[in-house]
């Protein structure tokens, strides 16, 4: 406890809200640009920046483009899949702040709703059993993920509907219990495939990758993340008002099980959605809203859009370094978020224990 | 504005806990929820800053059903400190107060001038002015208490309802507490575990017992020794405070009130791997001063 109060003493008393979240968000968004343009610049075949803005333009404006591998590499591979990063960082970073509100702990996650269980189930099984083979392979698959997650969410909705009122604690067991029995089923197909080829694609998928980036994957969550970011600042007070407790809630004129209803809905959804193109990514949904708390404080107004532009960038960094730590291979990038991750989690929870609460 | 409650019912956890209550909440006045653990008081209150649906039975804001309102603008009238802690999110003393204007905010609304110097009257109010920029978790409970307190101000409500804001407050802090809702002269429905300062703060009090109301009136008229005895199991006397006149709740810590007849039996002290509760009739243990009329029952029976 001595060690405790010591510690207490180097918290700045006065940090008041954090730092300001309006040039926060600008640096953030210049920060985006830059790391986007460094994505699309680096790999296998180094572009030049002022190139790769070049290609871009001329797409964007509708000239043909020039001729060569560099459209190709640049318009073709590397923006999709640094616009997925981007979009899935983001939908992470949202999806997380909104779940540690709705079951009202700062350590949730969203894939502890079940909801990524269910998506990985949908995939590996559409994998094993051979759905959307083809040249339509990758829609197949995040159709079959999407479906899965829809359905465990209805699953999940069912068991914590129960006695009223999705309580956090009642929906955080029955995601998990859930998320452990599908996880089982998912472990069972794996192994009973003998295929050495498509059991390293479903561990690839499992462990979540960008790698899948075409510009018709983007189409979705293109439209899913900014529409849950709206409907989520709408409710930012709401939000607030959920950390302090539902009676709190209720007090303040928030309609608490309607908010907890469409939050349990609407962050289901986008985590399908993220799951559906990138695979489960571990740590990012946990972690960025932790350290933006850290930053800017716990009021959602600011939370939310510095948690997505956040998350943006961290998933556009990480998924450069799985594309260029490695000459050969790429590295999924979940094994990066999680090397990351967890240190980081330990980190911030000495802090946190160490600020004496 | 009044607040009216007429026959109302209300389940918790699948049971009914209130059943039938009454009661005036008077404008301008501070009306005391006072009764034995379990008796309904906080079901009741839960049910006007609605967290609860009542089953049956109607609470009235100045004449207007709950139900005719929508959540918010019921939120405008009635403002709420229940007994939650909150949690840890990071969310500094000022950022709580403002959650007080939650009702009044539109969605992607920020806070202007108005709602500024509400949140800083409500801190000055409460005497927080100086901590508004620290983490609301790092406060002392007395501390807390104050801002949440600052809170339901923001909210500039036209009834207050709080639901034992003593609880866990050393006593000057209880007294601060009690002393900044006596200055507000705002209607005020607050249930109070300690009777004493029920009898000082309150201009009425209802007294509830098993999910209705029992007595109410005046501090004076309501706390009488058959009420003590009847509805809290207890023997007291109720005499005037030396200092302050009111009426002053004095107990007899010793002896339950099913053996109210007998004399103070001499107190042995029963070793304590023989205190044992399930032994003990649970029914009849007093709910009051539980733990001193439990010891003091299973001396004189051991």
């Amino acid at each position: 406890m001595a060690f405790t109060l010591v510690r207490r003493k180097s918290a700045a008393p006065d940090r008041g809200g954090g730092l300001p979240a309006g040039p926060l968000a600008a640096v953030l968004a210049v920060l985006l640009l830059a790391t986007l343009t460094a994505a699309v610049a680096l790999g296998s075949t180094a572009i030049p920046p002022a190139e790769v803005w070049s290609v871009v333009a001329r797409r964007l404006s509708g000239e043909a483009p020039r001729p060569g591998t560099d459209d190709l590499i640049v318009w073709q591979l590397r923006v999709p899949r640094a616009l997925l990063a981007a979009l899935v960082g983001a939908g992470l970073g949202l999806v997380g702040t909104a779940v540690q509100a709705l079951v009202r702990n700062p350590l949730a996650d969203p894939y502890l709703l079940g909801i990524s269980n269910g998506a990985s189930l949908g995939a590996v099984a559409a994998i094993v059993l051979g759905l959307g083979a083809g040249g339509t392979l990758g829609l197949g698959l995040s159709g079959a993920a999407f479906a899965g997650a829809l359905a465990t969410f209805a699953l999940v909705w069912t068991v914590a509907r129960r006695g009223g009122g999705f309580a956090p604690l009642r929906l955080v067991l029955a995601g998990v219990a859930i998320g452990q029995f599908l996880s089982g089923f998912t472990s069972y197909l794996v192994l009973r495939t003998g295929d050495e080829q498509q059991t390293h694609s479903v561990l690839f998928w499992l462990m979540g990758s960008l790698g899948g980036a075409t510009w018709q994957l983007l189409a979705v969550p293109a439209a899913a993340v900014p529409l849950a970011a709206l409907w989520l600042q709408a409710r930012a007070r709401g939000l607030n008002a959920l950390l302090m407790g539902d009676e709190t809630a209720a007090g303040l004129g928030v309609d608490v099980t309607r908010l907890r209803r469409e939050l349990f809905t609407v962050t289901s959804v986008l985590t399908g959605v993220l799951v559906a193109v990138s695979g489960a990514i571990a740590f990012v949904a946990l972690m960025v809203p932790h350290v933006c708390r850290l930053v800017v404080g716990g009021d959602h107004r600011r939370l939310l859009p510095v948690s997505a532009l956040f998350g943006a960038v961290l998933l556009v960094v990480v998924d450069i370094v799985c594309r260029t730590a490695m000459d050969a291979q790429e590295l999924p990038v979940g094994v990066v978020t999680s090397l990351l991750g967890a240190p980081a989690l330990l980190y911030l929870l000495d802090r946190r224990l160490g600020s004496g609460t | 504005m009044r607040i009216d409650i007429e026959d109302l019912h209300v389940a918790y956890a699948g049971r009914t806990v209130v059943a039938g209550a009454h009661l005036v909440a008077a404008e301008g006045e501070i009306t005391g929820l006072v009764g034995p653990n379990g008796s309904g008081k906080s079901t009741l209150l839960r049910t006007v800053y609605r967290h609860l649906k009542p089953v049956a039975g109607r609470v009235l804001l100045a004449g207007t059903d709950l139900g005719e309102l929508a959540p918010a603008r019921w939120a405008r009238h009635v403002a709420a400190l229940p007994q939650e802690r909150g949690s840890d999110f990071e969310l500094t003393v000022r950022e709580v107060v403002a959650m007080g204007r939650t009702p009044y905010k539109r969605a992607f609304a920020g806070e202007d001038a108005a709602d500024r110097d509400i949140v800083a009257r409500a801190l000055t109010d409460v005497g927080m002015t100086e901590q508004a920029g620290r983490r609301f978790t790092d406060l002392s409970g007395g501390e807390r208490q104050r801002v949440l307190l600052a809170r339901a101000f923001a909210q500039d409500p036209d009834v207050l309802v709080l639901d034992e804001p003593t609880n866990h407050l050393d006593i000057r802090h209880q007294v601060e507490l009690l002393a900044l809702l006596r200055d507000r002269r705002r209607t005020t429905l607050v249930s109070l575990h300690d009777l004493n300062a029920a009898a000082s703060v309150c201009d009425r009090l209802h007294v509830l017992h098993a999910g209705s109301v029992v007595a109410s009136g005046t501090p004076r008229e309501v706390l009488t020794p058959e009420v003590m005895a009847e509805v809290f199991a207890v023997r007291a006397a109720v005499v005037d405070h030396p200092l302050t006149g009111d009426p002053l709740i004095a107990f007899d810590h010793r002896t339950p009130t099913d053996q109210a007849p007998r004399e103070h039996a001499p107190r042995e002290h029963a070793p304590t791997d023989q205190a044992p509760r399930e032994h003990a009739p649970t029914d009849q243990a007093p709910t009051g001063q539980a733990s001193t009329a439990v010891a003091s029952e299973t001396g004189v029976r051991g």
